[in-house]
């Protein structure tokens, strides 16, 4: 029995950090989202059961900002998958320049989320913007685009920004698989007659597939928590049109004081993205995906 | 044991904050009292909102003032977020300084414990010195509250349009003036000043946080400045008032100012205008700091705020950022008195306003470049001794926050974008406003509705 409290000891440190840092703002925010807690009426905080709830399925917005926030998410990730792969694939291959060329197009990971919807927010500026200027030059608008005002538009630049900040990450992730496949593979499918679009379906993907299955997953989970972006370049606006669930949860929050209601969209927040990895691992057999 | 090893934790962590919490408000205000019994007069004066910027002014006043009279002033502050709190403390331990600037909201808790001293044979006296709004609004207000005046304002922050002097002579359109400015005629300058060819729209307009402020204004002309009537039913849904909405809204919807303005706020409204891509905004006097730093004197000027087709009355704020007012436990009041007298004497005063884009509080501004006669701000002077200028009511005495950075301009918003109806924005924040001033008035027994605030 002994032995076994030693590595619980090692813990410890580590348990204690997390459980004060992570466990009791968790915990507190499940608890928050039971209450009338206001921080414009600090002296009248009591729980009122599911009412934080009720209002947020009564809310005219909830299915709105609900949609959006999976269209956000389902357009973002498959974007940045399927350019993060081409991009990966493009690198694979020595060439001249390689290097640099690299450097310049993993850039943007390196950004911070305030910088780039600051660079999205006035390039889209419907006034001043440099896309607007662009279009003009290349004939195919003589108007100008109001991006951020228009419904659609503006969760479509948040959409853009978001894909172009996070190409590089996937690109990072696929290319360090593809350099891991061994070439003695390729080449024994050479010898056999094995056309590129075979070798590409057949020995590239299953190599690369665990690589890709948890990068798609800590991906969706990061998107679907982000809310710079939006904040930065619309701040959901306008009428609510481009906001996401965790952006509409800070606008209430910090914007509405309400850490009640903010705390019951925390809550949907938390069981959505649950049930979303408990699936997705299932579905992907992910504990199987190594094995060959 | 780790139950109990996290609990001692977490109380060792609050027993910290405590201690940090409660040392910082308490130090630096008695060093000078025992000085005072000399010869020489030492006066205290604390300062609720320090700056370097105002510290600085300060500290030059007292140096003049020292010069003048002889008498010394020192300078105290504190922080405006612990500033009720100390002025509390030290009210109640009759440590209060000779001379304190505090806030309108506090007044009532001052004299209710009898802490300042009224002043009200200044008043009589030197009454003539000072705009109408001061006399009519502050003190007229202060007297009915507390029985007497006991405090000065330091500035004000009215509301005005700025606009775009140049475009306007270019164009060489009329602006009119007095009963004939109207907000219809403040539309139809906007639509006469937008020439998209050119980039230049009529307006910055406001259509997120804080979209409904200036609206609400522009509805009030219709109700005489209620909001309410007395049960606390929110009247601003009118056929009139809902006819208003969409005139104000169609400078928006007509494209007479940019389809980006859905988004912007204060910043964006000044910054797009400083920038020159409108042609007017309507806003407080501080936006006019804005301009002086950015702009051209000969590209900007300031109109009055449009009257009432109804009754002719302007629709106007006063707010004094805070006042200044005498401590009872005072040695020196004369000195303090006098103190105030030099703050306020025009040179100063204009000095201080400056600051903050405020307006001065005093009618003799002389040949000043800004606040004289031919200066930017002689309008807002004019406003403040205008017999139709109307302080109405905002939303409500009690806290609407909530409302403000997320409703209000989100409702505006879904109507111009054609999701709603304007007698649906109407009728929903009425619905909310009217929920509240009821829970406000069954809550307060014998609370009223607060009546606009005239000059007559």
């Amino acid at each position: 029995m002994k032995k076994k409290i030693e590595p619980w000891l090692f813990l410890f440190p580590v348990l204690l950090i997390l459980l004060l840092l992570f466990g009791y703002p968790l915990i507190n925010s499940v608890i928050m989202a039971f209450q009338n807690y206001k921080l414009t009426a600090p002296n009248d905080i009591y729980f009122n059961g599911i009412e934080n709830f009720k209002k947020l399925a009564g809310d005219p917005d909830s299915l709105m900002i609900l949609k959006n926030s999976f269209i956000y998410v389902f357009v973002s990730v498959i974007g940045q998958f399927l350019l993060g792969l081409i991009l990966a694939l493009a690198l694979k291959k020595r060439f001249r320049g390689r290097g640099l060329y690299q450097s310049v197009v993993f850039l943007p990971w390196a950004f911070s989320g305030f910088v780039v919807g600051l660079i999205f927010r006035w390039s889209f500026n419907g006034e001043y913007g440099v896309v607007n200027n662009l279009l003009a030059m290349l004939g195919l608008t003589d108007t100008n685009i109001a991006w951020l005002g228009t419904p659609g538009f503006s969760l479509a630049v948040v959409i853009i920004a978001m894909i172009w900040m996070g190409i590089p990450f996937f690109a990072i992730m696929i290319l360090a698989a593809l350099q891991s496949i061994p070439s003695d593979v390729y080449e024994a499918a050479d010898v056999d007659g094995c056309g590129t679009m075979r070798q590409f379906f057949q020995i590239t993907l299953p190599y690369i597939k665990p690589t890709l299955i948890t990068t798609t997953l800590l991906r969706t989970i990061w998107i679907f928590n982000s809310l710079d972006l939006v904040v930065i370049i619309t701040d959901g606006g306008p009428a609510n049109t481009s906001q996401t669930l965790p952006a509409y949860m800070y606008s209430k929050a910090f914007g509405s004081y309400d850490f009640g209601f903010a705390a019951a969209l925390g809550v949907l927040l938390m069981v959505i993205l649950g049930v979303y990895a408990l699936l997705f691992l299932k579905v992907t057999k992910y504990d199987k995906a190594g094995d060959f | 044991m780790k139950k109990r090893f996290l609990a001692a934790l977490l109380a060792a962590t609050m027993a910290g904050c405590l201690l940090a919490g409660c040392g910082s408000p308490k130090d630096s205000s008695s060093d000078d009292s025992k000085e005072g019994s000399s010869q020489e007069v030492t006066l205290r004066f604390i300062d609720v909102s320090p700056s370097p910027e105002r510290q600085k002014y300060y500290e030059g006043v007292f140096e003049k003032f020292e010069e003048e009279t002889g008498v010394t002033v020192n300078y105290e502050s504190v922080p405006w977020d612990d500033a009720a709190d100390k002025l509390t403390v030290l009210g109640a331990s009759g440590q209060l300084p000779d001379v304190i600037t505090t806030h309108p909201l506090w007044l009532g808790q001052f004299t209710e414990a009898d802490w300042i001293l009224p002043i009200d044979e200044y008043v009589e006296e030197h009454g003539d010195e000072f705009v109408e709004a001061v006399k009519k609004i502050n003190w007229a207000q202060e007297k009915e509250r507390y029985g007497h005046v006991y405090s000065i304002p330091d500035g004000f922050m009215v509301k005005g349009i700025f606009y775009r002097k140049d475009w306007v002579e270019e164009i060489g359109y009329k602006i009119p003036t007095g009963k004939d400015w109207t907000y219809d005629a403040y539309f139809d300058l906007i639509k006469a000043l937008t020439d998209k060819d050119k980039k230049q729209y009529g307006n910055s307009f406001r259509g997120a946080r804080g979209a409904f402020d200036p609206l609400i204004t522009y509805l009030q002309t219709y109700s005489g400045g209620y909001v309410y009537d007395e049960e606390g039913n929110f009247i601003l849904n009118t056929p009139e008032c809902v006819e208003a909405l969409e005139k104000w809204c169609e400078i928006y919807k007509d494209g007479y100012v940019p389809q980006d303005s859905v988004n912007w706020g204060f910043v964006e409204m000044v910054d797009n205008f400083t920038g020159g891509l409108t042609g007017t905004i309507s806003n407080d006097s501080e936006v006019a700091k804005a301009c002086e730093e950015k702009m051209d004197p000969s590209q900007w000027g300031v109109l009055p705020m449009p009257v009432s087709t109804i009754d002719g009355k302007m629709m106007n704020t006063a707010g004094s950022p805070y006042s200044y007012t005498i401590s009872k436990a005072s040695e020196h009041p004369e000195e303090a008195l006098a103190l105030i007298d030099f703050l306020v004497r025009p040179d100063n005063n204009i000095e201080y306003c400056k600051m903050g884009g405020l307006i001065p509080i005093k009618n003799d501004v002389g040949d000043d470049a800004i606040y004289g006669e031919d200066g930017p701000y002689a309008v807002f002077q004019a406003e403040l001794n205008d017999p139709n200028f109307t302080v109405p009511p905002m939303y409500g005495p009690f806290n609407y926050t909530d409302l403000h950075q997320d409703m209000f301009h989100t409702e505006l918003q879904k109507y111009l974008l054609g999701q709603q109806s304007a007698e649906d924005v109407l009728n929903h924040i009425g619905t909310e406003l009217t929920t509240r001033m009821k829970q406000y008035l069954a809550d307060n027994e014998g609370a009223e509705i607060e009546t606009p605030k005239t000059m007559q």
